[in-house]
């Protein structure tokens, strides 16, 4: 009791000398004839409560927490809270023109390389798809006209049952593309097609050769002409289909 | 046409096995050559010898790698060909999807999908840029002659005088 009343008095005695001041006094110094459980930390606070006013901030507002035991960190907590949000109020740093101008020539140098990769790779599904699904290509030609051939009597009993039919070969010994030429007659589109086909028959090859005319109004390509041409002497004919008018 | 007879299709596997096992070496070895110099302790002792290390090593493996994958997708183009009988670019680009399958397939459907997808779209790119580059080398030449004449093998109903087969622009 006598030591409550005793720490009491110098607490007074503190606050009316710190008053004022921006001071942390250690607050054990004046407390040790007491050795009570009395948390050090009510001095502290009593302390802290004169002492912790950092000078004002203009907009930020000052909290003092009152509560036991958990004040102090709190208060540090909001004072070191204070700092960081007083730093980041000021601003981020300023970014000079110059690197922003770097900055801006280098995102357009990149915008500039993904259109042209975006503009390449459009391009070649363009080519892909317009020759594998458009009816104009000469792949799709080159396809009904083989369906013509292999559906043709004199055809299968010269060169034999599964008709195969392949292009010009290219340097790795791929086969896929059709040898053909378009050309503008009397307004109209004409395309030749060339490709050969080889049956069961060892050793009999021949040449398709045909062609096609742009129907006007239906915009489809119609057959003119298909002819097989074989290829060892003599040379043999087999027209499948005449539509010259 | 071909000067010779046989058919290049089971041939054209082991070429393209081959093929596509030399390029991965030496794009590998390339490519393992500057990372292990890289990757190396300062001094060019170190650096020369941790390259040839990083070679030896990697550039086998993406050689393997990349040669059953050309020996594969040739592999199933053959098999294409002569089941369909007829060679199209669409055989390229339905070999390229299921090899990408073949290849996933111990991660699950969901990744052979995914990597069928990957595979399809690539060859399909690259069968576009085969188009693409024919139809310009091709374009350079000069035009045939203007076929204004029906050819000479059908029945003759205008003057033949012009041979059909001069064909100088082909895909």
């Amino acid at each position: 009791m006598i030591c409550t009343f005793l720490r009491a008095l110098q607490c007074t005695e503190k606050l009316h000398r710190s008053s004022g001041k921006r001071l942390f006094l250690p607050h054990l110094v004046l407390n040790k004839a007491c050795l009570k459980t009395e948390p050090g930390l009510r001095w502290g606070l009593q302390e802290r409560k004169k002492t912790v006013r950092p000078p004002c901030i203009v907009g930020v507002s000052q909290k003092t927490i009152w509560t036991q035991g958990q004040s102090p960190q709190r208060a540090k907590e909001d004072s070191s809270k204070q700092v960081s949000v007083h730093s980041s109020r000021r601003g981020e740093p300023v970014i000079s023109t110059s690197q922003k101008v770097k900055e801006a020539g280098r995102d357009f140098t990149y915008l500039i390389v993904v259109l042209i990769g975006v503009s390449i790779t459009g391009g070649l599904f363009y080519t892909i798809f317009k020759e594998l699904f458009s009816s104009s290509s000469p792949n799709k030609i080159y396809g009904k006209a083989l369906e013509k051939c292999r559906s043709h009597p004199e055809v299968l009993s010269v060169f034999g049952e599964p008709v195969k039919g392949y292009g010009e070969a290219t340097r790795r010994g791929r086969r896929q593309h059709v040898s053909f030429i378009e050309y503008v007659k009397d307004g109209l589109k004409h395309m030749r097609v060339k490709f050969y086909i080889q049956g069961s028959e060892p050793g009999k090859q021949g040449t398709v050769h045909l062609e096609v005319k742009e129907n006007p109004e239906s915009g489809e390509y119609e057959f003119q002409y298909i002819f097989v041409e074989l290829e060892p002497y003599p040379r043999r004919t087999i027209i499948i289909e005449d539509n010259r008018s | 046409m071909e000067e010779y007879a046989r058919e290049p299709c089971p041939w054209r596997i082991v070429d393209d096995c081959g093929g596509a096992f030399t390029m991965g070496t030496i794009g590998g070895g390339i490519f393992q050559a500057i990372k292990g110099f890289r990757n190396s302790p300062v001094g060019v002792n170190h650096r020369l010898r941790g390259s040839l290390t990083a070679i030896k090593t990697r550039a086998p493996q993406l050689g393997g790698s990349f040669a059953v994958w050309g020996g594969l997708f040739s592999m199933i183009d053959c098999s294409m060909v002569q089941v369909r009988g007829k060679e199209d670019p669409w055989n390229s680009i339905t070999s390229g999807a299921l090899t990408g399958a073949i290849l996933a397939a111990r991660n699950g459907p969901v990744a052979m999908v995914g990597s069928a997808a990957v595979g399809g779209i690539l060859l399909a790119l690259i069968e576009g840029a085969g188009i693409l580059l024919t139809r310009f080398a091709s374009a350079q030449f000069p035009n045939g002659p203007q076929f204004a004449e029906d050819p000479s093998q059908l029945p003759a109903t205008q003057l033949p005088s012009s041979p059909f087969g001069d064909y100088r622009q082909y895909q």
